[in-house]
C-alpha cells in the first residue's frame, strides 16, 4: 500500500503546485489586467481613498469642495463635502464612491494625490513623516459673480444657465445652471443609498444633473447677428456701422412663399426700407440680417461661426464643452434663417459668452479655462494656467465696430436692451439680445450676451433661459446682475 | 571470533526523560507559541488598521483562544504523547487566523458581511471543535477500534448525507444547494461529519475486501480491469455521489466524496484501473448532471466566461469580486484591515481564501497553502509509516480528502476549476466545518500516535547479559 500512498502523495503535490502556480499567476501577473476591468470598484477605491482629497477653492478664496475625516467605523476614511453645494455644482461636479464629474473628474488625479506631478512631494512627505494630501485646485470662478448668477437664475425659476468670462484671459468668472443639485447628497458612502439618490436625480424631469452652461445647446436667436455682422464688416471693408443697409419690413424668402417679418411686424429704421447697420442691429431687424446672410452666403457665415468657436467638438475648459453648431443650410431661404440664429444653429451658454468676449478683446478670442492654479499640500505650485489665444475671428477694427453696435443695443433708445442702460444699471454695458422662436412667445428661448464696462471690458456674459420668452426681459436682467456683482467685487463700481 | 552483545540500540540508556523529548511534545509547545504569536500579531494589526488602537476585547479573545488550544495540547501530552508535533500547531494557526478574519469582517462594511458577534461564535465553535478533538483522543485510544464499526459508520455516513435531500427545502436549502439542517437560527451541515464517518467506513470495508478487489479480471488496452462482480461498491459510491449532486445540487462535496473513495480504493489495491474507472465515472456523472441540473451548468459557464456579457455583474459577480480582491492584494497584500473583502459576497465562508489574498497578498496565500500542504504531508507521512492497514487507509484517505477539499475550494475561487460552494477547512465561518476539521486532525493525531509510538521495551535484565567468547 505504501507505493500507492507515495503516488497519492505525488498527486497531492501536483494539486498544491497547481494551486500555488495559479495564485502566483493571479497575484503576480494578472493584477493589472484585473484592476483595469470596468466593474472593479476596488481599484477605484484604492486610487481615490489613499490620501485626503484636496480642496477646490474659488479665485477669491472661497472653499467650494473639501474633505473631512469620516469618523466612526466608516470604511472610507474621508467624506467629501460642498459648502455651497447647489450653486457650484456645475463647477465642482460631484465625487461619489463610484465616479466623479466636473472639476472633481477633470482634476481627479491631482485632487486624489495620485498624479505623477506629485510623486516627488509625496516622497518628501514620506521622508519627513508628513501626511500626504491631495493637491488644492483653485478655479477661476469669482464667488460674487457666481452667487449673483445662480441666485438670479433661481429667482427666475426657469431652466437656464449663465456664464461669465474675463475677455482678456478667457478665465471663467461664473458658471451657473438651474435647476441644479446638491453634490453633498451624492458624497455618501452607502452604495445602495447612493444608487437610489442617483436614480432619483437621473429620473428627475428637470434634469438637475445637466450642466447647461457647458452641455446644454440652444438656438442663439438674434445674438447670432454678432457673427453675421462680423462677416459683413470683414467681407466688405467699406461698410461701416453707419452704412445704410436694406431693411425691409417684410422679406419674401427666395424659392418659397415664406414671408419674413420682424418681430411683431415692427418697422425697421425710419420705414424707408433702408437703415444704418447700427440701427438695424440695435433694433434687431431680422429682415436686414436675413438679407445680409444671403448676400454673404452660408460658407462665409460658417467660417465666421467657426472662428468664434462654433463647430468645435473638442473644446475643454478642462470640463468637456458640447459642440455649438452652425450647419450649412441646403437653400438660400434657410441660409437667411441661419443668419439670424435660427434653422439648425445651436450654442452653449459658454459659446454665447465667447461671442462677446471676442468682440470685447479686440477681436481675439481667448481660450476659456476654469482652473487657475493647482497647489500641493506643501503650498508649492504644481501648475498654473496661462491664458492662450483660441482664435482671431475678426480684426480689431471690425471688433470695434461690432462693439459699437452692441453698445447701441443697450445704450440707444431704439436698442432692444435700452432698459439696462448705464443710467439705470450704473454700468456701461454693451450686448445683444436673442429670442429664439419655438412657435409660442412664452416658450421662446431667451438669450443675452454682452460685456462691460464698454470702455475697458473685464467681463463678458452669456445667458440662456429655456422658455424664458424675450431675451431682453428674461436673460438680460440676469446678465446685468452678474456684471454688477462682478464690477462691485473688483471695485469698478 | 564473534560476540553476542545484548543492549539493543533501540533502548535508550538515559531513561524516561529522553522519551519525553522524543515524543516531541515540547516541539509542539514551541510551535504553538509561534502560532499564538502570529495570531496575536494579526489581531493587533487588524485593530490598528481599522481603528488605530488594539481591538476591543483582544485580551479576552486571545486568552480564550490560547486556553482552548493549550487544553488540546495538554490532552495530547496525556493521551497521544507520540502524535505528530506539527498537526496541532498548524491547525491552531489556521483556526486562529480564521478568528482574526471573522473579527475583521464583522468590523467593516455597509453593512459588514457578518455581524460583529460572529467572532464570538467562531471562538465558541473553536471550543466545540477542540472539545471534539479532545473527546476523539480520549475515547478512541487505538485507531483500529473504529474498524469494528465499519457498517455502523457507513450507515451513519449515508444517513447524514441523505438527510438534507430528504428534508423539505425550507429546512435544508442554502444558496441553491440542499446541504444543511436548520434548527431555528442554528444550522448544521451534516456532510462535514458524513465524510469522516464514510472515510472510516471505507477504510474498514477495504481492509477486509482489498485482496478480492485487487484480483484481475479482463485486460483491456494494457490495463487490468477488476472483475465485474467487484464493481459493486464503487458503483454504490458513484450512485451516492451522483444522487448528492442531483438532489442536493452540491457538486463540490460530491467531488470530494468520489475522490475520497477512489483514492482509498487505489491505496487499498494499488490498482491503477480503479483510479481510471473512478475518475472517468465521476466525469461522466458530472457531465450528465451538468445537462440535467441548471445549477451545475451555470457553474461551468461562470468558470469559463466570468468576464463575458452580464456575467461579471450577475452570475459570476462573486467569483469576479474575489479575483478583484486578490488582484488588489498583489504580492504583499493591503494588510489586514486595509483591503475591502466586504465587497465580495459570502466572503466569510466560500470566498474566505480571497479575503486572505486581498489582505495578506500572494505571500500570505502561499503561506496558507503551505500550511495546508504541510498538514496533508504529515498525514500522508503518518499513513506511510503506520503498520496497521486500517490505520494506513484511514490516515491516507483523510489526508487526501483534506487536500482534495482545499484543492476544490481554493482552485474554485482562483478559477483553476469551476467554483463550487464548499468550505475552506478551518478558515471559513461556520461550526460544522470547523468541528469536522478538528475531528479529522484528531484522527490523524491518533493514527500518528500509534505510528510513532516506540515498540514495547523488551523485558530483560541487563545484569544477566553476558559476553561469551567462542574459540
Amino acid at each position: 500500500m505504501n507505493r500507492a500512498l507515495r503516488r497519492i502523495s505525488i498527486a497531492v503535490l501536483v494539486m498544491f503546485v497547481l494551486l500555488l502556480v495559479n495564485v502566483n499567476y493571479i497575484q503576480g501577473f494578472d493584477t493589472a489586467s484585473l484592476a483595469s476591468q470596468p466593474g472593479n470598484s476596488r481599484a477605484f477605491y484604492a486610487a481615490q481613498n489613499q490620501y485626503q482629497r484636496g480642496s477646490i477653492v474659488t479665485s477669491d478664496g472661497v472653499t467650494i469642495a473639501a474633505s473631512k475625516p469620516s469618523g466612526g467605523n466608516d470604511v472610507i476614511k474621508y467624506t467629501r463635502y460642498y459648502p455651497k453645494g447647489v450653486a457650484y455644482a456645475p463647477v465642482t461636479g460631484y465625487d461619489t464612491i463610484y465616479s466623479e464629474t466636473g472639476i472633481e473628474k477633470a482634476q481627479n488625479s491631482l485632487l486624489s494625490g495620485n498624479d505623477s506631478a506629485l510623486t516627488v512631494r509625496k516622497l518628501i512627505d514620506l521622508v519627513t513623516g508628513k501626511t500626504t494630501k491631495g493637491a488644492t485646485v483653485q478655479v477661476t470662478i469669482n464667488s460674487k459673480a457666481q452667487a449673483a448668477a445662480y441666485d438670479a437664475l433661481k429667482a427666475l425659476g426657469k431652466p437656464g444657465a449663465a456664464v461669465a468670462l474675463n475677455p482678456k484671459t478667457g478665465a471663467i468668472l461664473a458658471m451657473a445652471s438651474y435647476p441644479s443639485f446638491d453634490p453633498n447628497v451624492l458624497a455618501i458612502h452607502d452604495g445602495a443609498k447612493l444608487n437610489q439618490v442617483d436614480k432619483q436625480l437621473l429620473a428627475d424631469k428637470a434634469q438637475p444633473l445637466l450642466n447647461r452652461a457647458l452641455e446644454g445647446t440652444y438656438p442663439p436667436g438674434s445674438t447670432f447677428k454678432i457673427v453675421t455682422s462680423a462677416g459683413l464688416l470683414t467681407q466688405s471693408p467699406n461698410t461701416s456701422v453707419n452704412t445704410n443697409v436694406d431693411s425691409p419690413t417684410t422679406l419674401t424668402l427666395p424659392q418659397t412663399q415664406h414671408v419674413l417679418h420682424n418681430d411683431q411686424g415692427e418697422v425697421c429704421g425710419n420705414g424707408t426700407g433702408q437703415a444704418p447697420l447700427i440701427t438695424a442691429f440695435a433694433q434687431s431687424c431680422d429682415t436686414t440680417f436675413a438679407k445680409i446672410g444671403m448676400q454673404l452666403g452660408a460658407p462665409v457665415l460658417s467660417d465666421m461661426a467657426q472662428k468664434f468657436g462654433m463647430n468645435n467638438a473638442n473644446l475643454t475648459v478642462p470640463l468637456p464643452v458640447a459642440k455649438s453648431n452652425y450647419v450649412i443650410p441646403p437653400s438660400q431661404a434657410l441660409t437667411a434663417f441661419s443668419a439670424i440664429g435660427q434653422f439648425s444653429d445651436t450654442v452653449t451658454p459658454l459659446q454665447l459668452a465667447m461671442f462677446s468676449a471676442a468682440i470685447a478683446n479686440g477681436g481675439t478670442l481667448m481660450k476659456p479655462y476654469l482652473v487657475q492654479q493647482v497647489t500641493a499640500s506643501d503650498l508649492s505650485t504644481v501648475q498654473t494656467t496661462s491664458p492662450s489665444t483660441l482664435s482671431q475671428p475678426v480684426s480689431p477694427s471690425v471688433a470695434d465696430s461690432v462693439g459699437q453696435m452692441m453698445h447701441a443695443v443697450v445704450q440707444q433708445p431704439e436698442g432692444t436692451a435700452y432698459a439696462f442702460r448705464q443710467d439705470v444699471t450704473g454700468v456701461d454695458i454693451a450686448g445683444k439680445t436673442g429670442t429664439a422662436e419655438t412657435g409660442q412667445v412664452s416658450l421662446n428661448d431667451a438669450a443675452f450676451t454682452g460685456f462691460a464696462p464698454f470702455a475697458n471690458p473685464d467681463i463678458a456674459v452669456g445667458v440662456i433661459i429655456q422658455g424664458g420668452g424675450y431675451g431682453a426681459s428674461a436673460a438680460a436682467p440676469i446678465a446685468v446682475q452678474v456684471i454688477k456683482a462682478y464690477e462691485q467685487a473688483v471695485g469698478h463700481q | 571470533m564473534s560476540s553476542l552483545t545484548a543492549p539493543s540500540p533501540a533502548v535508550d540508556p538515559t531513561g524516561p526523560m529522553a522519551q519525553v523529548s522524543r515524543s516531541r511534545r515540547r516541539t509542539e509547545l514551541i510551535m504553538l507559541a509561534f502560532a499564538f504569536a502570529l495570531v496575536a500579531f494579526a489581531f493587533a494589526n487588524v485593530g490598528y488598521s481599522l481603528k488605530g488602537t488594539l481591538p476591543a476585547g483582544i485580551l479576552e479573545y486571545m486568552a480564550a483562544y490560547i486556553a482552548i488550544v493549550l487544553a488540546a495540547h495538554l490532552v495530547m501530552r496525556r493521551f497521544a504523547p507520540w502524535a505528530d508535533p506539527l498537526l496541532l500547531p498548524l491547525a491552531a494557526l489556521l483556526n486562529g487566523l480564521s478568528i482574526v478574519m471573522m473579527y475583521r469582517l464583522g468590523a467593516q462594511g455597509h453593512p459588514p458581511p457578518i455581524s460583529a458577534s460572529t467572532v464570538d461564535t467562531q471562538i465558541l465553535y473553536t471550543a466545540i471543535g477542540i472539545g471534539c478533538f479532545v473527546a476523539v483522543l480520549i475515547v478512541i485510544r487505538e485507531p483500529r477500534v473504529l474498524q469494528r464499526y465499519t457498517y455502523t459508520l457507513g450507515a451513519i455516513g449515508i444517513l447524514l448525507v441523505a438527510l438534507p435531500a430528504l428534508l423539505p427545502a425550507s429546512i435544508s436549502q442554502v444558496y441553491g444547494a440542499k446541504i444543511q439542517i436548520r434548527f431555528g437560527s442554528f444550522t448544521i451541515q451534516p456532510e462535514e461529519f458524513a465524510k469522516l464517518a464514510l472515510a472510516a467506513s471505507f477504510a474498514g470495508y477495504l481492509v477486509v475486501k482489498r485482496d478480492v478487489l485487487a484480483l484481475a479480471g479482463r485486460r483491456v488496452l494494457g490495463i487490468d480491469l477488476p472483475r465485474a462482480r467487484d464493481l459493486g461498491p464503487i458503483l454504490l459510491a458513484w450512485a451516492a455521489s451522483l444522487l448528492l449532486l442531483i438532489f442536493e445540487s452540491d457538486i463540490g462535496t460530491s467531488a470530494v466524496f468520489m475522490g475520497l473513495f477512489v483514492a482509498m480504493l487505489y491505496i487499498a489495491t494499488s490498482r491503477t484501473s480503479w483510479l481510471l474507472i473512478g475518475f472517468s465515472m465521476f466525469v461522466i456523472g458530472a457531465l450528465a448532471a451538468s445537462k440535467l441540473v441548471g445549477h451545475v451548468g451555470e457553474r461551468f459557464d461562470i468558470w469559463l466566461h466570468p468576464f463575458t456579457g452580464q456575467n461579471p455583474s450577475n452570475n459570476a459577480y462573486q467569483l469576479v469580486q474575489g479575483l478583484y480582491g486578490m488582484a488588489s492584494g498583489g504580492l504583499l497584500g493591503r494588510g489586514l484591515g486595509g483591503g475591502q473583502p466586504y465587497i465580495t459576497p459570502l466572503v466569510q465562508s466560500d470566498l474566505i481564501f480571497t479575503a486572505f489574498g486581498e489582505e495578506l497578498g500572494l505571500a500570505g496565500l502561499m503561506a496558507l497553502l503551505l500550511i495546508y500542504g504541510l498538514i496533508v504531508q504529515r498525514g500522508l507521512q503518518t499513513a506511510i509509516s503506520v503498520k496497521d492497514p486500517f490505520s494506513k487507509l484511514l490516515a491516507g484517505g483523510l489526508s487526501f480528502m483534506l487536500a482534495l477539499q482545499v484543492f476544490v475550494i481554493v482552485g474554485g475561487v482562483t478559477r483553476l476549476i469551476p467554483l463550487t460552494g464548499i468550505t475552506t477547512p478551518f478558515l471559513s465561518e461556520g461550526g460544522s466545518s470547523l468541528v469536522g476539521s478538528w475531528i479529522l486532525i484528531a484522527l490523524l493525531a491518533r493514527v500518528s500516535d500509534s505510528a510513532r509510538r516506540p515498540p514495547p521495551r523488551p523485558i530483560q535484565e541487563e545484569g544477566l547479559t553476558q559476553v561469551v567468547t567462542l574459540k
